[in-house]
């Protein structure tokens, strides 16, 4: 199986997965508008008939804050507990979607209706959630590992309070490099549990990497230009959000419209990840993929 | 006893009284320093012999002096400065000042004539005031010489002054004469001498002084001092003896550290030396540039930096206790090696802080009691440099989707602060309640200044430091001082425009502790109906056509006043027909209303539209509109929510 075919093909079966993708776009716009809202209706209810406003145009005055006054440090701590509260629940609900993705992408029959998506996401939810929790686990000890490690010992032998100099970028380096691993490990495991029906965490994860070791530099090399790909889109997003300052309300609207078109894409890109690896470790079994 | 040359040290104000840095003498050079020291890095000491004189300017004979011993503050935890805000790092982490031995210029040892006081808060731990009971009174016009033998050991944390390791930051660190006030000096009523106990929210007050300072210490420390340096000497054995002498300073400081990377530019006829670490070296560029910056503007706005040298520091992380503190010629940034380029902190700093060498080094403040006349004026001027070269708007951070100017930081400290109205400004440093000290000097001052000059405009707010200088240059001003420099330059380029004299304005907002506040409360338009009635028993009625174009209306806009400073203002009003009006208010009553008759209707209203007054503690309810711009409110949604998608799928795997 060559690359570009493990690519192609979980393209294919990812695009043919769409209405499962705008399912999941759907329950995460609802989620983050019950942050979003709130947020929108306290700025009217501050600036009122205020034109000040205006100093909005050019992206956020800080200075702001200080003309708001005290209802803003309220702002400050409601935004920052609906962030880590919407953040929380959406990090259930892409777990939760992420067993129907990986059902749908297991299954030798073809599609899947969005109520089978929904009972294939319930189903695989407990294991997913904790192998989920291991696999960020295992991340965090790397990361603690390969950054946190190297950077204790130079700001020990430097004896200054920061690693520096720029040492420091190789291990950031090595640590991106080693992070497809993980990722691949993550989604095989999940993959094995969807396709055997297992519920056992350790055995799907000590399955993932033998499918890792088995055609290694095949399964890096994948993983490794998708998400290469996921990080270039994502990257694109922040910019153009960050960026584009729409001032008139069609403008704004077509800002939403567009930024949520991305978020669609983005959605699809992750689910492409999730495709291949279960497309290479399927050819690798001699399965087939829908 | 020790025998003491005393036909030199007679000579010895004329000797150090020489000019080798500046051409002529700025100032009246009433004080000077002659030291010999010996840094011991082990033991984190500096000791040796200093020969200090102080003339007599007075008309009458004084009895004492009275010296600084600022290192006693760290001493131990129940000092002024220290008490509940420092304690030492471990036993060798205190730090004192001790004088060995003390003679006068006819050898007569003083040590038995000592005594420590503490005039501001009676606090008996406190030994950082020197009495110093004289044998016989200074004559007018005689020279006061004494021979100090003295130890200065470094305090551990860095508190502006200190070691960290082999990092030595030296200041405040020998003894050092207070201020003798003649009557009338500052509106003194009766001579003597002002020296104030080191309190933690205070820094200093000193005359313009000759330094002649020698340090020996080992070889691998590279130094930096704010005098210029005569002479850099290998003594052998891993020894070396700098020479620096500084002329018309009220302080001198210096550091050594084996690990400091020194560079050097120039600018017109000034030599800039900057003495960084590894790390803050790619900081370098735009920290000279900073200075750069800095120079300009004051030189055009204020007057020339007069001594042909300087030098700045940005102290490795270990020292960062010592940044952001000034010397006159000699000053510490702090951050550069580890701020992004978007944030333009370390700039501000070095800005800042260079700042000094003009309000407290040439105009010489006693910034003990009127910390505003500093620091406020400095972050005034130091937010016009920061905004007026690194953007208007943005001057402090910029990016895409979110900015910040000095000005409006400077001005958020004081309209956010809780406890904006608790006391007045013009208060001495160690007297401002609830830890209202930064807040009020730095921010309070700077806001209001930056109103003053948005009443009488930039170009006359110029002349008036340009004459503050002029007048005052090497002199010790006072706030009062300062404010007759306001209406002696406000009534020559104004005339009555604003009164007699300025002081309705200080009286608000320096003496004052009330709080500016405008808003527009709203505005009405109603349609002049046909009239109708009844007039002496009969009832009349007009008519009027019904086109709209003849539809006439009463409009009335209204203004308020809710703070107690009263402030003139002005009121841009728009009307339906695209057309404006500025309206002049003198903001005096309680509330004011504008009333228009006409085919016109106004539909919004801006209070200071121009935003020149910065006390006002709220620009939100400063503008009124029939149809506020909600588009922001909405793309900020959207971006939040699109960040919160971007966050959960990110952190997802």
């Amino acid at each position: 199986m060559s690359f570009f075919k493990t690519l192609k093909n979980g393209a294919t079966v990812t695009a043919s997965s769409y209405k499962l993708i705008l399912v999941i776009w759907i329950s995460m716009l609802v989620l983050t508008l019950a942050a979003g809202y709130p947020l929108k209706a306290f700025m009217n209810s501050i600036f009122g008939k205020s034109m000040i406003t205006e100093r909005l145009n050019d992206g956020f005055d800080i200075a702001l804050a200080g003309e708001i006054g005290k209802p803003f440090g309220a702002l400050v701590t409601s935004v920052t507990a609906g962030t880590v509260l919407v953040g929380t629940a959406g990090f259930i609900l892409m777990v939760f979607f992420a067993g129907g993705l990986f059902r749908r992408f297991t299954l030798a029959e073809g599609r899947l209706k969005v109520s089978e998506f929904l009972k294939a996401s319930a189903t695989s939810f407990m294991p997913f959630l904790w192998i989920t929790l291991l696999m960020m686990l295992i991340i965090a000890g790397y990361t603690l590992l390969v950054i946190g490690v190297p950077a204790l010992v130079m700001v020990l032998v430097s004896g200054s309070k920061m690693p520096s100099g720029n040492g420091i970028y190789i291990f950031y380096v090595i640590w991106a490099l080693g992070m497809p691993l993980w990722l691949f490990v993550a989604d095989a495991s999940r993959r094995w549990m969807a396709a055997t029906g297992s519920r056992q965490v350790f055995r799907a994860i000590g399955a993932a990497f033998r499918a890792l070791r088995e055609r290694f530099w095949l399964n890096y090399g994948i993983v490794f230009a998708v998400v290469v790909l996921n990080l270039l889109l994502v990257l694109a997003i922040l910019w153009f959000a960050a960026f584009a300052t729409p001032d008139k309300g069609i403008m704004v609207f077509l800002f939403f419209i567009a930024t949520q078109a991305l978020v669609v894409v983005r959605l699809m890109m992750k689910a492409w990840r999730y495709a291949v690896v279960c497309e290479a470790v399927q050819q690798q079994r001699g399965e087939a993929i829908p | 006893m020790r025998k003491i040359p005393w036909v030199i040290m007679c000579l010895l104000p004329f000797i150090a009284s020489g000019q080798i840095v500046i051409d002529k003498p700025l100032s009246p050079r009433l004080t000077g320093y002659d030291m010999n020291v010996t840094l011991d890095p082990d033991a984190h000491t500096v000791s040796g012999q200093m020969t200090a004189w102080w003339v007599n300017h007075s008309s009458m004979p004084v009895g004492e002096a009275m010296m600084h011993m600022y290192l006693n503050a760290f001493c131990s935890n129940k000092t002024t400065f220290a008490k509940g805000r420092w304690s030492a790092a471990g036993d060798d982490g205190w730090g004192w000042v001790k004088i060995n031995s003390i003679f006068d210029g006819s050898g007569n040892d003083l040590i038995d004539s000592m005594g420590f006081v503490s005039p501001d808060d009676g606090n008996e731990h406190d030994k950082t005031v020197l009495r110093l009971a004289l044998p016989s009174p200074v004559a007018p016009g005689d020279t006061l010489v004494l021979v100090i033998d003295f130890t200065s050991k470094l305090p551990s944390p860095i508190q502006r002054t200190g070691y960290e390791g082999d990092f030595h930051f030296v200041a405040q660190w020998f003894p050092k004469f207070g201020v003798y006030e003649t009557a009338g000096m500052r509106q003194r009523e009766a001579d003597g001498w002002n020296c104030h106990q080191f309190h933690p929210n205070s820094e200093f007050y000193a005359n313009h002084s000759v330094y002649n300072v020698s340090v020996t210490l080992p070889s691998e420390y590279v130094t930096g001092s704010g005098g210029m340096l005569i002479e850099e000497t290998d003594l052998g054995e891993g020894m070396k003896r700098v020479i620096w002498r500084a002329e018309d300073i009220v302080d001198f400081a210096w550091t050594a550290w084996p690990g400091y990377k020194v560079l050097t530019d120039r600018w017109k006829g000034v030599d800039i030396t900057f003495l960084t670490s590894e790390p803050a070296l790619k900081k370098a560029d735009s920290q000279f540039q900073a200075v750069k910056y800095a120079l300009e503007y004051l030189e055009e706005r204020v007057g020339p930096y007069p001594w042909p040298h300087l030098t700045f520091v940005d102290p490795p992380m270990s020292g960062t206790g010592a940044g952001g503190m000034e010397y006159t010629t000699l000053f510490t940034s702090m951050g550069g090696g580890m701020v992004p380029s978007f944030m333009k902190m370390p700039e501000m700093v070095t800005i800042h802080e260079f700042g000094h060498a003009y309000f407290m080094g040439i105009l010489a403040s006693n910034e003990f009691e009127e910390p505003w006349l500093d620091e406020g004026i400095n972050s005034y001027w130091e937010q016009r440099i920061v905004d007026h070269y690194y953007g208007k708007g943005y001057g402090l951070l910029k990016l895409p989707f979110i900015r910040l100017s000095d000005t409006d930081q400077g001005r958020m400290t004081y309209i956010t602060s809780p406890s904006r109205g608790i006391a007045t400004n013009d208060l001495p440093s160690w007297m401002y309640p609830h830890g209202t000290y930064s807040m009020m000097s730095y921010s309070k001052a700077a806001t209001w200044l930056h109103t003053l000059k948005g009443i009488i405009g930039t170009e006359t707010m110029d002349n008036v430091f340009r004459e503050y200088y002029r007048r005052w240059a090497f002199r010790h001003p006072s706030g009062k001082d300062f404010i007759a420099v306001v209406n002696d330059v406000v009534r020559s380029e104004h005339g009555d425009r604003f009164g007699e004299d300025m002081n309705w304005f200080f009286d608000q907002v320096l003496y004052g502790s009330g709080i500016c506040d405008y808003r527009v409360s709203g505005i009405t338009s109603n349609k002049i109906r046909s009239y109708s009635g009844v007039v002496d028993g009969d009832s009349v009625t007009y008519t009027r056509s019904d086109r709209r174009s003849d539809t006439l209306y009463i409009s009335r806009v209204s203004i308020e006043r809710l703070g107690d400073v009263k402030l003139p203002v002005e009121i841009l009003i728009g009307f339906d027909n695209g057309e404006e009006v500025l309206e002049q208010w003198d903001g005096k009553e309680l509330y004011r209303d504008f009333e228009y008759t006409g085919a016109r209707k106004p539909v919004w209203a801006k209070i200071d539209p121009d935003n020149r007054i910065d006390m006002d503690v709220n620009r939100i309810n400063n503008s009124w509109t029939y149809e506020p711009d909600r588009t922001a409110a909405r793309r900020m949604m959207n971006k939040f929510i699109l960040l919160m998608q971007m966050m959960i799928s990110i952190f997802t795997i």
